[in-house]
């Protein structure tokens, strides 16, 4: 299902809508808004993650403290987004918080005029303190900047490895991405059906996954002004190298694999290497999911040659709708829920890996948090804040930019193939313009 | 979907053609039947895979769902269906399913099969082709401004709603299939009850109804079906309390990990409700019952 939203689009279908009906139904709806009134109820949409399974027994906590009740509506991470795009377009003030993903609905959301602008509130109170948020966290939910809420979860690159096959096979853990090639060379025994590395290879879904191998070699999707730039001698390398990893020692059918292909290959035992998000660490520590409950562990994602630069993102943000009639009581449980108590209560009871830097310093906090994990998080040293390409359209250039890898992949010409991804995605960047 | 597997496949027409009645020899005689039964095979295997696969699936853990080598080969578990019914507490989408789905066919039927009746006889020129229309507009272009509508009158999120948005669908498809369905059925019937004091009303509910049955049938079936598997109009017009079984679905798939098993489970206790009211109602039919009523 796909609905554009656009405000002349929302305009063509309300205007109408409201003349015609506008007699009828506005006298049906009875009484307008009576924001003085005091708030006993509010409701948050939200795709569903490991936050969301937090909130449920904190969100009773907040109504047995206040009084205020508030409604949890979950959904799937798709349908999220058309429900709410649906029901923004119309105006909906039946809900006051909303969850999201930045990087994918941010620009579309805020031009929309759907999102509230939270500046103030988030620098209201330093108690509650903005700065303890990682500056990337921080600068993921600012554009222009206006701050449009507030990170709940954060996201990292890392390099899962089976620990009891380098041991065995005297190999060094790698922290080069050559020393990566070299170990998954020597692992790779595909005649038994195992393989030295498993990655994304399907061409949207690998993007964001070719992101750090991108910056790591030194070049971006776009450039300080933002044009496209993948076209670069870097970006060429790294598609190069990218597409070398899954060719020579991945899985067949590579370039069909998103996550929850690459990440089964790797939860059966069948592969030495999973480059991919720390959040699926827990796959792979639960038995009925995973054959490498104590042969998998973590390293943090191999140096090329302009060091290592994995992404460091916010997979999920929390906001107000500009509709709703109840934004104060909104921001309230907002800040609630997000206060550094309640931050290292979700860690450790639910593993949400915080935006916040003083839930990872706290060692009860992050107890319940695989051991080598922690260390990754904590030294976030040269983490890039995004992993896929900064524009509204992000889903055509996804299509765009992870062409040249499936080239890679398949062996093809993968310079000309960077030079026509470059060339039309610097064309839908222009379209935006 | 059991039409198109009793339907014989091209091969199978063949194979009819080349063994005669009444051949001499044993062996042709068996040859036209054993094609047919192997075509037969072939055709329910590709029907039934997908859904042995899922049964299956729903008795698997994760892992096991997705190694190949234990397609066959597993401990059956029961976690998925204690997933269901325990942490996702799927029992209210399954009334709520329930509850959307009854009424939405009921009262197709009550509003569909009179209007379809007199569709048919009083032929009101294309006015099947006008409603079928409702068909043929996207779904997904409605959701806007019904969603606008049912937010202003504070539906959003009630039965009502969805009721109301299905029946935009249901009703359609029972006049489209009744009104064809009365059109074939013979008029001297009708004539003939009110030639012995019936009214028109109660030729219709007496005479007419009753032979229409495997019509209503096949309607109510293909709209009960609908309703259940409408995901688009409750996705947005549904609340948490309110929520129907396709978009409580998407329960199991989270930020960076599926629960396949559980997914397969509730998709098991989603298919079995559509097969056992197909399954009955298929009973009612029977084609042919009118065959002969005005003979002689």
């Amino acid at each position: 299902m796909i609905i554009r939203s656009r405000r002349n689009r929302r305009a063509a279908l309300a205007a109408p809508l409201a003349l015609a009906l506008a007699a009828g139904l506005m006298a049906c709806a009875g009484g307008g808004s009576s924001s003085s009134e005091k708030v006993t109820d509010l409701t948050l949409i939200a795709a569903n993650s490991p936050w969301t399974e937090g909130l449920k027994t904190l969100a009773t906590k907040y109504e047995d403290e206040t009084g205020v009740k508030v409604n949890l509506e979950f959904y799937g991470n798709e349908q999220l987004n058309d429900t709410l795009k649906v029901k923004l377009n119309a105006q909906s003030s039946d809900f006051d918080i909303y969850g999201y993903q930045v990087q994918d609905v941010m620009r579309e959301f805020s031009r929309n005029g759907w999102l509230a602008d939270m500046t103030d509130y988030v620098k209201s109170d330093a108690d509650w303190n903005w700065d303890d948020f990682q500056q990337s966290s921080r600068d993921a939910v600012t554009l222009d900047g206006v701050v449009y809420g507030v990170p709940v979860m954060t996201e990292r690159h890392i390099m899962y490895y089976r620990s009891d096959l380098l041991e065995a096979a005297g190999i060094p853990v790698p922290t080069t991405l050559d020393e990566l090639d070299a170990a998954a060379a020597k692992l790779n025994d595909p005649a038994k059906g195992f393989y030295g590395i498993a990655m994304r290879g399907s061409k949207v879904p690998l993007v964001t996954q070719f992101s750090s191998f991108l910056y790591s070699y030194g070049g971006d999707f776009q450039d300080k002004d933002g044009n496209a730039s993948v076209d670069t001698p870097e970006a060429k390398d790294a598609y190069a190298f990218y597409g070398k990893l899954l060719k020579d020692y991945g899985p067949p059918g590579a370039t069909n694999m998103g996550w929850p292909e690459a990440s089964a290959i790797f939860a059966q035992g069948n592969a030495a290497f999973y480059l991919d998000a720390d959040s699926q660490a827990y796959t792979f520590l639960d038995p009925a999911s995973s054959a490498v409950v104590d042969t998998v562990a973590y390293g943090a994602f191999p140096a090329g040659p302009a060091g290592s630069h994995p992404y460091s993102i916010v997979p999920q943000t929390v906001g107000i709708n500009e509709y709703s009639k109840k934004k104060d009581a909104a921001w309230e449980f907002i800040k609630w829920v997000t206060n550094e108590e309640n931050s290292k209560t979700l860690l450790a009871d639910d593993t949400v890996p915080s935006a916040r830097d003083s839930s990872w310093a706290d060692d009860a906090a992050t107890a319940s948090f695989p051991a080598g994990l922690v260390e990754i998080v904590r030294n976030s040293e040269g983490t890039v804040g995004h992993d896929r390409p900064q524009l509204e359209k992000v889903a055509q250039a996804r299509e765009i930019v992870g062409a040249p890898a499936i080239s890679a992949i398949e062996g093809g010409d993968v310079d000309s193939a960077a030079d026509k991804a470059n060339t039309d995605f610097q064309d839908l960047l222009d379209g935006e313009k | 979907m059991t039409a198109t597997a009793q339907r014989p496949t091209r091969s199978e027409a063949a194979a009819a053609r080349v063994s005669p009645p009444a051949p001499r020899r044993r062996k042709k005689r068996l040859l036209g039947p054993t094609l047919r039964t192997i075509a037969i095979m072939v055709v329910v295997l590709l029907f039934v895979l997908p859904l042995g696969w899922m049964l299956m699936a729903a008795f698997k853990t994760n892992l096991d769902i997705v190694t190949p080598s234990r397609t066959f080969d597993f401990t059956p578990t029961l976690d998925n269906f204690g997933t269901v019914f325990g942490a996702q507490n799927f029992a209210p989408f399954i009334v709520n399913s329930v509850v959307v789905g009854v009424g939405a066919t009921i009262v197709a039927l009550v509003l569909g099969v009179p209007a379809a009746y007199g569709i048919a006889r009083f032929r009101i020129r294309n006015a099947t082709a006008f409603v079928l229309l409702a068909r043929v507009i996207p779904g997904v272009s409605l959701l806007i401004p019904w969603y606008f509508l049912f937010s202003q009158v504070q539906l959003v999120g009630t039965y009502t709603a969805l009721i109301l948005t299905h029946i935009f669908v249901t009703m359609p498809l029972v006049v489209a299939i009744m009104a064809g369905f009365f059109e074939g059925l013979p008029e001297e019937l009708e004539e003939a009850a009110q030639i012995d004091g019936s009214s028109r009303v109660g030729a219709f509910v007496r005479v007419v109804l009753p032979l229409a049955l495997p019509g209503v049938a096949t309607s109510a079936i293909l709209a009960f079906i609908f309703s259940w598997n409408n995901f688009l109009f409750a996705l947005v017009l549904s609340n948490q309390e309110t929520r129907t079984l396709p978009v409580a679905i998407s329960n199991f798939t989270s930020y960076a990990s599926v629960d396949w098993g559980g997914l397969m489970a509730a998709s098991v206790i989603i298919t079995v409700p559509v097969m056992l009211v197909a399954l009955f109602a298929q009973r009612y039919v029977v084609a042919g019952l009118t065959a002969g009523a005005t003979k002689g």
